[in-house]
């Protein structure tokens, strides 16, 4: 069984072989540069010069002689967005500062710090109206330059027998309406004024279909698995009630996710939500989610045992390998396996699981507990 | 009092306009400045914390109430002052050096407002510094901290060890919270105590200042 085969089987809730094993695939299954370079150091690979697949979030595309030595099972492709296309940083004394294409302002602390975070919204001065969303320049998400090259990379990861996957180019319709509007702000709008709310989720729908109907006709045959992303759950809860996000959100992203699945027709649907998402799976599970992703173990609601149970069947589960929070970075070594052993117990049987952390490997994950995950994900 | 009632349920509601006229009319009507901030303003951020709790409100209603109670106060402040009715309580609150994010703190911040304190927000990316300045400037009762990344949690404990050098942790109390922090990091680390969300942080905050 190759990998693309062993990804395939277990997306149809097939057991396969072994457990698949993902690193790096997406922006939200990866690895922060510095763990990865000590990882490498540590596995005596040589030393690179990294390419970041998000520079935002400081992510390194895993080099194929580690992808090869680990066994990882599937690749991703990154289209060009804001995270990864000309991110360069202007010292502003502080910080360095990036505006990206959506006219966000990022954030990164000097010297040395490890990551950019958002730190204003182009629309954030409230008030806001329709009309300011419509006058608003929005980058050209369907430019065929963003996908350039990546049918020969996704056919080349193809011929080495693995599965190959896609993202998209902007942030969830949610998460995205944050990042242009300011995350209060349209939490507020979505309590006070839900046509504008609606408005710039609209928007955020239209340009992200923009983007998947350039993209899936050029890609769609040499893809396994489209992603896209967005997050509703907290450690405890959710952001917003799942009335609203039923009011709100839910058909937009219905409308959103029948177009992939009719352009894309043979791939796989991956949908990410940090948190507590319990409430809402019925609903993602219904406009035609396929793989969920992270598997929030440790947030309220998302015991692996009773998730498999109640909807192993509908679902897979992509993620939930070893809780990130604590374990991952803070653990000892047995501490990291005997998590991975409980997670995977949970999840693995019957088919229906890739295996991945609950989220990306930050700097502070030491290579001996990505190490010790590894051997536990590989013990018979 | 049908008035106070009404502009409590405008708080709980979400309803600013409605909220600071009812303001402006019960101080025309003479109430006490201070009657309106507790039974008026308090008592419904005590409520909407409340609702948060029981999984009635989420964060959008919370927001919605909060920018309401804000709009009654800035109204309210200057009799307030002129009747000398003092905060139950100063807190100093930040998100730790190293940190851009700042809407868990906000909420916090917000909901601690909303129960009465004073609060003295010094934003996100604080060094431990900045944390000392602050309390010897503004000489809180509390501390706030905010992390929301495992990478700089280790920040919280380095601005306790400030505090601790600088002469001044005893003055304070110090809580901490964000997604990765938990209530036994809090006594790993000497912090005073733990809130998982903004509006437990408020109601451990006011027993915090009042001995309980």
């Amino acid at each position: 069984m190759d990998s693309r085969e062993r990804i395939l089987t277990t997306l149809n809730h097939r057991e396969p072989d072994r457990i698949p094993f993902d690193l790096g695939s997406t922006q939200v299954t990866g690895i922060h540069v510095v763990a990865y370079q000590r990882l490498r150091e540590y596995l005596g690979l040589p030393r690179v010069a990294p390419t970041l697949c998000d520079t935002i979030q400081q992510l390194a595309l895993p080099d194929d002689d580690i992808v090869e030595k680990l066994g990882v099972d599937v690749r991703g492709l990154f289209p060009l967005n804001s995270h990864n296309w000309n991110v360069v940083g202007k010292d502003i004394g502080e910080y360095w500062e990036y505006v990206d294409e959506w006219g966000v302002v990022h954030h990164r602390p000097k010297p040395d710090g490890l990551y950019y975070s958002m730190v204003r919204s182009p629309l954030a001065d409230a008030p806001v109206t329709q009309d300011d969303l419509r006058a608003h320049r929005f980058p050209n998400t369907g430019d065929p330059a963003r996908i350039a090259g990546l049918r020969e990379l996704a056919r080349k990861y193809r011929a080495q027998g693995r599965a190959v996957m896609i993202k998209g180019v902007l942030a969830g319709v949610f998460e995205m309406a944050q990042r242009v509007r300011g995350m209060e702000n349209i939490l507020m709008d979505m309590a006070s004024n839900q046509a504008l709310a609606g408005a710039f989720f609209d928007k955020m729908v239209e340009l992200k279909l923009a983007f998947w109907e350039m993209a899936l006709p050029r890609l769609g045959d040499v893809v396994d698995v489209v992603s896209e992303a967005d997050d509703y759950g907290t450690q405890v809860s959710q952001l917003i009630s799942p009335r609203m996000f039923r009011q709100l959100i839910k058909p937009r992203l219905a409308t959103l996710f029948a177009r992939i699945h009719q352009l894309a027709p043979n791939a796989k649907l991956f949908f990410h939500s940090c948190g507590n998402v319990r409430p809402l799976l019925p609903d993602f599970i219904e406009i035609g989610v396929d793989i969920l992703n992270p598997v929030h173990v440790t947030a309220t609601g998302m015991e692996p045992h009773a998730l498999k149970r109640d909807f192993g069947k509908d679902i897979v589960f992509w993620g939930g390998g070893v809780d990130t929070q604590d374990i991952l970075p803070h653990g000892t070594p047995q501490q990291v396996k005997d998590d991975v052993r409980r997670n995977i117990d949970a999840l693995a049987p019957g088919g229906g699981f890739v295996f991945n952390p609950v989220h990306n490997i930050q700097a502070d994950v030491p290579p001996e507990n990505v190490i010790a995950l590894w051997d536990a994900l590989r013990e018979p | 009092m049908a008035l106070l009632d009404d502009l409590r349920q405008g708080v709980i509601d979400g309803n600013a306009p409605g909220t600071t006229s009812l303001v402006k009319q019960a101080l025309s009507e003479g109430t006490p400045a201070e009657k309106i901030l507790n039974d008026g303003l308090i008592s419904a951020m005590a409520e909407v914390g409340r609702l948060f709790e029981a999984g009635e409100y989420f964060v959008p209603e919370m927001l919605v109430a909060a920018r309401a109670m804000k709009g009654g106060l800035e109204l309210l402040r200057p009799a307030l002052a002129a009747a000398n009715v003092q905060a139950i309580g100063k807190v100093v609150i930040g998100t730790v050096q190293g940190d851009l994010h700042d809407i868990g703190k906000n909420l916090v911040a917000i909901m601690l407002e909303g129960a009465g304190f004073e609060i003295v927000d010094l934003g996100s990316d604080v060094s431990p510094q900045k944390f000392v300045d602050a309390v010897a400037a503004h000489k809180p009762q509390l501390v706030g901290m905010s992390a929301l990344l495992t990478t700089t949690m280790p920040k919280m404990k380095t601005t306790l060890e400030a505090l601790n050098a600088a002469g001044v942790r005893g003055n304070v109390k110090v809580m901490i919270g964000g997604a990765p922090v938990t209530e036994k990091y809090a006594m790993d680390i000497g912090a005073d105590f733990y809130a998982p969300d903004a509006s437990s942080a408020a109601t451990r905050a006011k027993a915090a200042v009042q001995g309980r």
